[in-house]
């Protein structure tokens, strides 16, 4: 008998292998459960793959952007108002990733792992969100777009708060033109599931001159008292760096005033591929920025196989680099901030069903991505760039600052004319707010984009001023 | 046996701190309070009965819900009181995870099928009788060793008549159909009763290598008969109790290496030279990409399971049940979403308690049969479950096969009712009134 026991205490290995699948099934089961309970097959919140039941989705002033309605989803009374904020509010079948009715569908159905989608049961809905977004401006932004392709965020650099995000092309979610989309020829519609300003990445051109300056700042001892002669190219490697036109000979200000690439190709040489991909990877280039529960697409830098010729057309923001549009944001963010600039976020609170508040935003800071003194200087030389170059009374009463881009797009992406580009922000103490505009294919930045911009600051200025 | 544990609860009297340091091993075993858990699983099964009532649609006949599950909480406390009151037993642990697993089985089934609500009482009550009389028959140990060659003929015989006239359900032909579909039995659960007693009766005395050889050819027998019939999962519970009782015989690890090895091996011939059954494991850990596919009814279970959250939403709140074959293939899903996961992960943990039990037991066990028998039983439910749920949820290639006790099934009831009772034999307490007379 004794041996037989002695024996039967090997079994314990059986157990022991059980206990640890179990443990293994129910780490699975909690890691995964937020993911698996939105699947649109769960026909506890999706009917025929269409979220049916979920919160509501309110604006800073309260203006309901969606909500649910006798088990049906419905939006904004204003048909404007749902087009330009269909990407930041997404869709109710998810083709809109980063939506908030994608993005935040756990919190909307009221899905937590204890109690399982036991609200929605209970509540017949899950909590509501607000947003920081401001659907009028929103508004604005998009119809200052006009005809182009694009993008316009605008946030708080002092908080983080997005006021505007919109994506072009869009459309109106009541009245979905399944049709066209799916058999869209003319192009009119590509994209239109992408929100342009979190997933897009364009070339950013001559916008890109404000981190080479970061870098020279940085780096080179006497950039202030360098000259530098532009006869519309800039010779290296065998190649050259075009320039929008002749220049002339011009100091580092003014070279970023007039946005003249033979002097930034040259900076760019002298400060060579090492130190600029450090610039780069110190303003997160490489990662994509988290805003709550979603991720930016990646802003990409790359000189490992870069050429002189190269790093030069790099240095006037061409080359391989891609920007993220909300990246530049909070680069232009960190500059008028001081060095940093806040997390943007666009989800204010959280309200569940029973009337608690279960999430409310607040600022952090992300990692610096100047220091102050650079921020310092590169402050005043993008001011100097509005009233020395693009003019004051573009922006009137605005006090901005900023820098236009004019991004040649080669031919893989599709498009003839460049990406028109403004990242820039107002100095004005009670109007803290940051912009940034991409007009695909739109042709020049000062005049394409700057008016883009314009409009939405001068409408935020009435709104928050 | 019984006279020994008297003598020391007489000597731990004398004095009861030595005595417990030295012989903790065979101390006496307190046995559970079980009134005051067959009260809790009463009102368990109460508040089931009421969810059912609450939560069920129109077509639902509430009458049918009173009376099965009356019929069921009756049936329990009357077998509390005649073997607990009549018989004089005192402990009751192995019957507790019976009931609890059998009223789940019970809840789920009559709030899917409310119409075979009554089907599964009876299944319950056949896997009661096969529970009592199967402790009675393991009372007399000549018994047992007279049964063990007719079993085991009975038992092939039942395989290979099976195979010839079985149906074919869901790809295997394990089904047998009896009288136009007024009863279908599954005879491989019959059999798991059949192959665990003539393994441990074989080995009993421990005899000859000709027994040993006659048991091996028997198992051999039952295994490739299952495989012939493509029921593959219930093949490998078979082999895996297999080599439970054969090392519990032996002692022998090497030899135990040596079949593994030789399964192993075999299984991979099977896969290489039959592609059609690898190709039932082709969406092994990728169900996710096959969601509308072979990974259909997986998928629904864990999206399902984590709808529930640790409570579950109620029975009859569930969306899992509207899924192919949920109570039978899903029945752990079934468990997470509309009982949550704290009763689905306790029923997993009611599997592990009834090895423990046996592998606590056997010590004490009055002869090497009930050891091996109790042992062999309790890994094999064990093992099923490990199959059913980790299978189900992808952690394992997915075989089919039931939850033990949950799945809706008579056959697989009676089997696991069966089962425990060799379990349950283990026990010396179950035989104490027997031991009383016989030694009179």
């Amino acid at each position: 008998m004794k041996t037989l026991s002695r024996r039967a205490w090997v079994l314990y290995l059986l157990v022991i292998a059980f206990v640890c699948g179990a443990g293994i099934l129910l780490y699975t089961f909690f890691s995964n459960a937020d993911s698996w309970a939105m699947k649109r097959t769960n026909r506890h919140i999706y009917k025929s793959g269409v979220l049916s039941t979920a919160g509501t989705i309110t604006d800073r002033s309260d203006k309901i952007l969606a909500q649910t309605v006798d088990g049906k989803r419905v939006y904004n009374e204003s048909k404007n108002v749902r087009i330009a904020t269909l990407h930041i509010v997404g869709d109710s079948q998810g083709y809109i990733s980063t939506g908030v009715q994608t993005a935040y569908n756990d919190d909307l159905t009221g899905y937590n792992l204890v109690d399982g989608i036991y609200t929605l049961k209970k509540y017949g809905k899950g909590s509501d969100i607000k947003l920081t977004i401001d659907a009028e401006l929103c508004n604005t932004a998009y119809e200052a777009l006009g005809k182009n392709k694009g993008t316009v965020g605008v946030y708080n650099y002092k908080t983080g708060e997005l006021l505007c995000v919109v994506s072009k092309p869009s459309y109106d979610i009541a009245n979905k033109p399944v049709e066209s989309i799916n058999n869209d020829k003319t192009g009119e519609f590509d994209g239109v599931y992408l929100n342009r300003f979190f997933s897009g990445v364009y070339t950013p051109g001559s916008t890109f001159k404000i981190i080479t300056s970061a870098c020279a700042i940085d780096n080179i001892a006497d950039i202030d008292s360098q000259s530098f002669k532009c006869s519309g190219e800039y010779h290296v490697g065998g190649g050259s760096v075009k320039c929008m036109s002749k220049h002339g000979t011009v100091n580092f200000e003014k070279s970023l005033n007039v946005s003249c690439n033979s002097a930034f190709a040259d900076i760019a040489v002298q400060l060579g591929a090492e130190k600029l991909t450090a610039t780069t990877t110190a303003l997160g280039f490489g990662n994509g920025i988290r805003i709550g529960n979603i991720t930016t697409a990646r802003s990409r830098f790359d000189l490992s196989e870069a050429s002189d010729l190269d790093i030069g057309w790099a240095g006037v923001g061409q080359y391989t680099t891609r920007v993220n549009p909300c990246h530049m944001l909070t680069i232009i963010g960190a500059i008028a901030n001081g060095g940093s600039s806040p997390a943007p976020y666009f989800v204010d609170s959280i309200i569940s069903p029973s009337g608690d508040t279960t999430f409310s935003a607040s600022t952090a800071l992300m990692p610096p991505m100047f220091t102050n003194s650079t921020a310092e200087k590169l402050q005043k030389m993008l001011r100097s760039n509005v009233v020395n170059y693009y003019g004051d009374g573009k922006f009137s009463g605005l006090k901005m600052c900023g820098k236009t881009g004019t991004a040649e797009v080669s031919s893989e992406e599709g498009g003839k004319s460049p990406h028109a580009w403004f990242a820039g922000y107002s100095q004005r103490e009670d109007l803290p707010l940051a912009i940034v505009v991409v007009v695909e294919n739109g042709g020049g930045g000062s005049s394409v984009a700057i008016p883009v911009a314009s409009k939405t600051m001068q409408k935020a200025a009435k709104l928050f001023g | 046996m019984a006279e020994k544990v008297k003598k020391q609860k007489a000597k731990k009297s004398k004095n009861p701190e030595l005595k417990n340091r030295k012989k903790r091993k065979y101390r006496y075993r307190k046995p559970v309070n079980w009134l005051f858990l067959l009260i809790l699983i009463t009102a368990f099964q109460v508040f089931c009965a009421a969810q059912i009532l609450l939560n069920g649609g129109e077509e639902l006949v509430k009458s049918t819900i009173y009376i099965v599950f009356g019929a069921y909480i009756i049936a329990e406390w009357v077998y509390f009181i005649v073997f607990a009151g009549v018989f004089g037993r005192k402990s009751f642990e192995v019957e507790l995870i019976a009931f609890f697993l059998s009223g789940i089985s019970l809840a789920l089934t009559a709030s899917v099928y409310p119409g075979k609500a009554y089907t599964q009482l009876i299944a319950i009550f056949l896997g009661m009788g096969v529970f009592i009389v199967l402790i009675w028959i393991l009372s007399d140990i000549d018994r047992v060793i007279k049964l063990r060659i007719p079993v085991a003929i009975a038992s092939i015989a039942a395989l290979v008549f099976t195979l010839i006239f079985a149906k074919n359900i869901n790809g295997a032909r394990n089904w047998i159909i009896i009288g136009h579909g007024l009863m279908s039995i599954q005879t491989s659960e019959l059999v798991k009763i059949a192959f665990v007693f003539v393994g441990a009766a074989t080995l009993e005395n421990l005899q000859t290598t000709k027994k040993l050889t006659k048991y091996i050819i028997f198992s051999v027998a039952v295994i490739g008969l299952l495989f012939v019939m493509k029921d593959f999962g219930t093949a490998l519970i078979f082999f895996v109790t297999f080599v439970v009782i054969a090392f519990l015989r032996s002692g022998d690890i090497k030899t135990l290496f040596l079949i593994f090895a030789g399964a192993l091996m075999g299984g991979i011939g099977v896969l290489t030279f039959k592609p059609y059954v690898a190709n039932r494991f082709a969406s092994y850990r990728h169900i996710w990409e096959y969601a509308d596919d072979k990974g259909y009814q997986q998928v629904r279970l864990l999206i399902y399971s984590v709808s529930g959250g640790l409570f579950g939403l109620g029975l009859g709140n569930g969306k899992l049940r509207y899924v192919y074959a949920a109570t039978e293939d899903l029945a752990f899903g079934m468990v997470c979403e509309e009982f949550g996961m704290i009763i689905a992960f306790t029923v997993l943990l009611t599997f592990v308690a009834l090895v423990v039990y046996s592998i606590r037991y056997s010590v004490a066990a009055r002869s090497s049969f009930y050891s091996i028998a109790a042992c062999a039983a309790s890994t094999l439910l064990l093992f099923q479950a490990a199959l059913h749920v980790f299978g189900a949820t992808d952690l394992l290639p997915w075989t089919g096969v039931t939850l033990p006790f949950i799945s809706r099934g008579g056959s697989s009831m009676m089997c696991c009712w069966g089962l425990v009772a060799l379990i349950k034999a283990i026990d010396v307490k179950t035989y104490k009134r027997y031991d009383k007379v016989i030694g009179k």
